[in-house]
């Protein structure tokens, strides 16, 4: 019952990832690469100010909240003019110096060795994991409200129009690049949050946390939900952690001696599933968006 | 001195694999006009093929070198056919033919786990002799390294600027109406790139670690630093790719002689988002 709560929990954290690429990348076109270096700085973030220098829970995570949304906003200067690609690549550097530097400054973040104990920041004794969950599900739903008002407000028009042509929003006086750094600041923050209330689930840190098979299982999740879809983000983390990694990888009777196989087996079907999905549904299970600006195929 | 010295010299060493890599990849870069991760999982398999016929079919080490790297050409053609062509034909984006290529390098990666395991694959190498010579050494491997590195860099070269091949697949790249309405066929052009890109990820899968192992992670560990590389190159520039890994390479080893090898990373990768600022995002 405990790893199930932990599970679910932590399928709670991808959600809220993939939600938040879906406005980076469904909604403004910003392709983030570099999603685990986000949640992966706001889980050490806490984790550091926590362990290493005593701070209690609520300040290390409002200062967390601050540091991930400088990062964000620093970077954001720097790339979001850029071309996809290159976009796309920044932030997959970005990504990489992170887990980089956390294994080097031992003095902060204990290396490979692992930082911990991260308590919750509350105890009520057997409750204390449902209620967290229940946290988290509160975050979650906030995150889908926020986007279901995004895709039919003003705000959500203009924000569409930026991904599908920003020269053209750009000249009709609107501030094009304000408008994709904020978000873009907005959106990293909220995934370091997710990283930052991961750290007491996860209780020990360890460099290879932050591995970019995190951010692929994002994407994977979006690109087959669907990435322009409101609801393209829930499904898709549904199907691919809930199917994969709750079901087959607790439940499934399994040999031990092919058990050790199974999270391979899972990425390759990861690999799989998304190229099915690319091939022959580019916009995903659920497709169009029911409201905002439809784009067509090119 | 010796700082300059031995970063120059280790430099060179250590960067043959990252050399064939950036080559080979920016080559397909350029034709086609997005970012294969996938050409990672060529340079793993180009391992994992010599691999196999040295400890298998008992090849002697530089003989198993050759079909080794047919193959990975081979793999990497089969999946230009399988994915990349017509997901290309149907004018799919460029990100989203990144995360399709991403997609397939988990297949092929995860794939391979599956069919011989996560550890690493040792190779039957020739004895080690060290060799030293101006008070820096390098081991017999390193050397026969070197000198192939040296030889298919030539032949590359060679096929790129001197056979008018380089100006085909920049004309097919630029205006393939044009380049067909001239003669030039593209489906065989793009063959022969997509093979020579496979070829060349191949031999650095069979160089990496000089050699002696081959693990189904080297390929993705290696992809993308050959991406920078061939980026800040000039993507399609088969001598700038050079140029660069051999910078790339020795600032590695300076960066490593005076403090911690992650260090190189760190500062290889964020100079490379500052490169990426400074020309603002045109990468082509």
């Amino acid at each position: 019952m405990a790893y199930l709560i932990f599970s679910i929990t932590l399928m709670l954290v991808y959600i809220g990832l993939a939600q938040l690429l879906h406005i980076q990348f469904g909604m403004l076109g910003i392709p983030n690469f570099g999603i685990v270096g986000f949640w992966g700085l706001g889980m050490y973030s806490v984790g550091v100010l926590n362990v290493q220098w005593d701070f209690s829970f609520i300040p290390a995570l409002i200062l967390t909240l601050l540091l991930v949304a400088l990062v964000a906003n620093g970077l954001g200067r720097l790339i979001l003019k850029l071309e996809g690609q290159a976009m796309l690549c920044a932030t997959l550097a970005f990504s990489a110096i992170v887990a980089l530097l956390v294994i080097t400054e031992k003095w902060l973040t204990e290396g490979v060795v692992g930082l911990g104990t991260i308590k919750y920041p509350f105890d009520a004794g057997a409750m204390t994991e449902p209620l967290y969950f229940l946290i988290l599900l509160l975050i979650v739903v906030g995150i889908q409200l926020f986007i279901n008002k995004l895709h039919v407000s003003r705000l959500g028009t203009l924000i569409f129009s930026i991904r599908d042509n920003e020269e053209l929003a750009a000249s009709l006086g609107k501030d094009t690049v304000k408008i994709k750094l904020e978000l873009f600041t907005l959106t990293c923050a909220l995934m370091g949050l997710l990283g930052a209330l991961s750290a007491p689930l996860n209780q020990f840190l360890t460099p290879n946390m932050l591995v970019p098979s995190v951010t692929f299982a994002v994407w994977i999740a979006l690109i087959l939900g669907g990435k322009e879809h409101s609801m393209g983000a829930v499904l898709g983390v549904f199907i691919t952690f809930g199917l994969f990694d709750l079901l087959i990888e607790s439940y499934l009777p399994v040999a031990p001696e092919y058990a050790v196989m199974v999270p391979n087996f899972k990425l390759f079907l990861y690999g799989a599933v998304l190229v099915a999905v690319l091939m022959y549904r580019p916009r995903g299970v659920l497709g169009h968006s029911a409201a905002g600006a439809r784009q067509e195929l090119p | 001195m010796w700082l300059i010295r031995d970063s120059v010299f280790i430099g060179i060493l250590q960067a043959s694999p990252l050399i064939l890599a950036a080559m080979g990849f920016t080559l397909i870069f350029y034709l086609n006009g997005f970012i294969n991760f996938a050409y990672g999982e060529s340079i793993t398999y180009g391992a994992y093929f010599a691999a196999m016929f040295n400890v298998m079919f008992g090849f002697g080490f530089y003989l198993s070198i050759v079909p080794a790297a047919l193959l990975a050409g081979a793999l990497s053609v089969a999946t230009y056919f399988l994915f990349f062509q017509p997901a290309l034909k149907r004018g799919v984006r460029s990100t989203e033919l990144i995360i399709l290529s991403i997609g397939v390098s988990f297949m092929l990666r995860y794939g391979l786990v599956l069919f011989v395991g996560a550890e690493n694959i040792y190779v039957d190498e020739p004895p080690i002799a060290y060799f030293s010579f101006l008070g820096v050494g390098a081991t017999n491997l390193q050397l026969v390294a070197l000198v192939l590195v040296l030889v298919v860099v030539f032949n590359l070269y060679w096929v790129v600027y001197r056979t008018g091949f380089g100006e085909v697949v920049r004309g097919l790249a630029n205006n393939k109406e044009l380049a067909m309405v001239s003669g030039i066929n593209p489906h065989k052009v793009s063959v022969s790139v997509w093979f020579l890109g496979g070829v060349a990820g191949g031999l650095s899968g069979v160089f990496s670690g000089v050699f002696a192992l081959a693990n189904p992670l080297m390929g993705w560990n290696l992809i993308l630093i050959t991406v920078m590389v061939s980026i800040v190159a000039g993507v399609g520039s088969v001598k700038g790719a050079l140029v660069v890994s051999i910078i790339a390479g020795m600032l590695t080893a300076a960066v490593t002689l005076v403090s911690k090898p992650l260090y190189a990373e760190v500062i290889l990768l964020s100079s490379f988002i500052g490169v990426l600022w400074y020309r603002g995002g045109r990468l082509r």
